[in-house]
């Protein structure tokens, strides 16, 4: 109970402290506004590049919206104590330092199901896409699939911030790389099979491929299995975020190089 | 003053790591990206056009994040007043700093073109190979001066960079970058005909495809004018508003 406790209570805390907005307009801006464009801008492109259809684009876009939250959230759970100068403060703490940033992830996966579900809502009243309603509960489930992997996936960069200096540039730069290797905006079958390799094995791209199969309204045992990859693939990087926190901090620790910028 | 600026500004901007990391690697990964959709969507003759797109769209974000964080930085660096307190016009002094962030926004551009070049062979085949070049340095100068009017209203938001956020995606959509205006609904097309990044990013498609490059070379002249007027007066009222409310460091 307690180490739910420190889960659950201590995520939205550390939620709350660092979450650097001050303004509900600019986290409504920062994070339903700018991924919504981000998948209009896809959806348009690929209605004139006639890649895929609406659907191809609006729902595959909308569960990779989730990861503007999560992976830069994940990255700043670690990244921004070190930034603030609290960071000694956490690896001082007698509690699990794992559960404590797992705990972190929860709020921000959280935060991204619910970009997801607005883009997806706000795209499909804009660009005419029916989703039937049976498949809403199957597309909850694979968003949350996603956007919980992802938020593991940026835990697992903001670790590499203990090391690094400016982990930001890894944050970004793997932002850009979803978009690509995902198959989310070019189909599988149209990238370099070891683009596809490297795919399978990032956030996103099964809950993407789930959600699409829930659409066209295949129902959830068909999506079931790439659900399943999916939080197989969160899990993978919930571990090894956590491997990588513990040696980065013993490293941190050896070094006395914790608070160097 | 303007010239010696920019040169500062720029160099100090390519010194940094994270700069010269999201101009290179990002636009790049995004040229990858739009090469295999046109080549997925059977649009093989327009892989040059796919990576200039591209590559605009670098120079953009470079702009838009490094007139939103230049401010900030300043802000951060403590030396925001020493800006505003120097004998000369706002204006004098910011403007380099946003141009700067066009000029090393260029290394998107030419990053996306030499990685077209090496990995997928596209052919710089330019219609108006004299007219890009003059076509990309008119584009960088006017986003530069549009950068500034972005900068005039950043200074009085402490989450400057949460308003460049919102703004990257819409101006990649509607100045037509890389989706055509044609696809877009009618009712953009006045906004898309506001901005200087839809009339730079015509010069330079127009300058790859072939097209009367210069007209649109002098709208987006024309246009970013009009924003550099309008930034130099914003910059001016903002600043002694913020003298006025103590609010220079703090805002």
């Amino acid at each position: 109970m307690s180490g739910l406790r420190l889960v659950t209570v201590g995520g939205m805390i550390a939620y709350r402290a660092l979450f650097n907005w001050t303004r509900p307009a600019l986290f409504v801006g920062t994070l339903f506004i700018g991924p919504l464009f981000q998948l209009l801008f896809f959806a348009y492109l690929g209605r004139q590049l006639r890649v895929g259809d609406d659907q191809f684009f609006l729902v595959g876009n909308a569960v990779l919206t989730a990861s503007l939250a999560c992976v830069f959230g994940g990255t700043m759970a670690v990244a921004n104590e070190r930034r603030f100068g609290t960071l000694g403060h956490v690896l001082l703490s007698p509690r699990s330092r794992t559960a404590i940033f797992w705990g972190r992830v929860l709020p921000y996966a959280g935060n991204g199901l619910l970009i997801s579900v607005f883009t997806l809502t706000v795209a499909s009243l804009m660009l005419g896409l029916r989703i039937p309603p049976a498949a809403l509960p199957g597309l909850a489930l694979a968003m949350a699939a996603g956007s919980l992997a992802c938020g593991f996936f940026g835990l697992t960069l903001g670790a590499l911030g203990l090391r690094f200096r400016d982990v930001f540039v890894i944050s970004n730069v793997a932002v850009a790389v979803l978009l690509l290797l995902t198959g989310v905006n070019v189909p599988p079958g149209d990238l370099p099979q070891w683009m596809v390799t490297v795919g399978q094995g990032l956030p996103i791209t099964h809950a993407a491929e789930a959600a699409r199969m829930l659409a066209a309204g295949r129902g959830l045992d068909a999506a079931a299995p790439m659900i399943g990859r999916e939080l197989l693939v969160g899990a993978v990087y919930a571990i090894v975020a956590a491997v990588l926190l513990k040696f980065f901090e013993a490293e941190s620790r050896r070094r006395a190089s914790l608070d160097t910028l | 003053m303007l010239m010696v600026g920019t040169l500062m500004h720029a160099k100090h901007l390519s010194r940094s790591p994270f700069e010269i990391a999201i101009s290179l690697v990002v636009p790049v990964v995004q040229a990858v990206l739009a090469v295999y959709l046109f080549r997925s969507g059977g649009e093989q003759d327009r892989l040059l056009q796919a990576a200039v797109g591209a590559g605009l769209m670098g120079v953009w974000s470079s702009v838009l994040f490094g007139s939103g964080g230049a401010i900030q930085n300043q802000r951060w660096q403590g030396t925001l007043e020493m800006i505003m307190m120097a004998p000369r016009r706002p204006v004098v002094v910011i403007l380099p700093l946003t141009i700067a962030t066009g000029i090393t926004g260029t290394y998107s551009l030419l990053a996306t073109l030499i990685w077209g070049r090496v990995l997928f062979g596209i052919r710089l085949d330019f219609a108006h190979p004299y007219a890009f070049p003059v076509a990309a340095a008119v584009c960088i100068v006017a986003l530069g001066m549009f950068g500034l009017l972005l900068a005039s209203t950043f200074v009085l938001m402490r989450n400057a960079n949460a308003l460049a956020n919102v703004l990257e995606y819409p101006v990649w959509l509607v100045s037509g970058m890389l989706v055509p205006l044609t696809v877009l609904p009618t009712w953009t097309g006045p906004i898309a005909a506001a901005l200087p990044t839809t009339w730079g990013a015509r010069a330079l498609h127009e300058a790859t495809t072939g097209g009367p490059v210069w007209p649109s070379v002098a709208m987006c002249l024309a246009i970013s004018g009009l924003c550099l007027a309008l930034g130099a007066a914003a910059l001016t009222v903002v600043e002694r508003r913020a003298r006025v409310t103590a609010t220079l460091a703090l805002a």
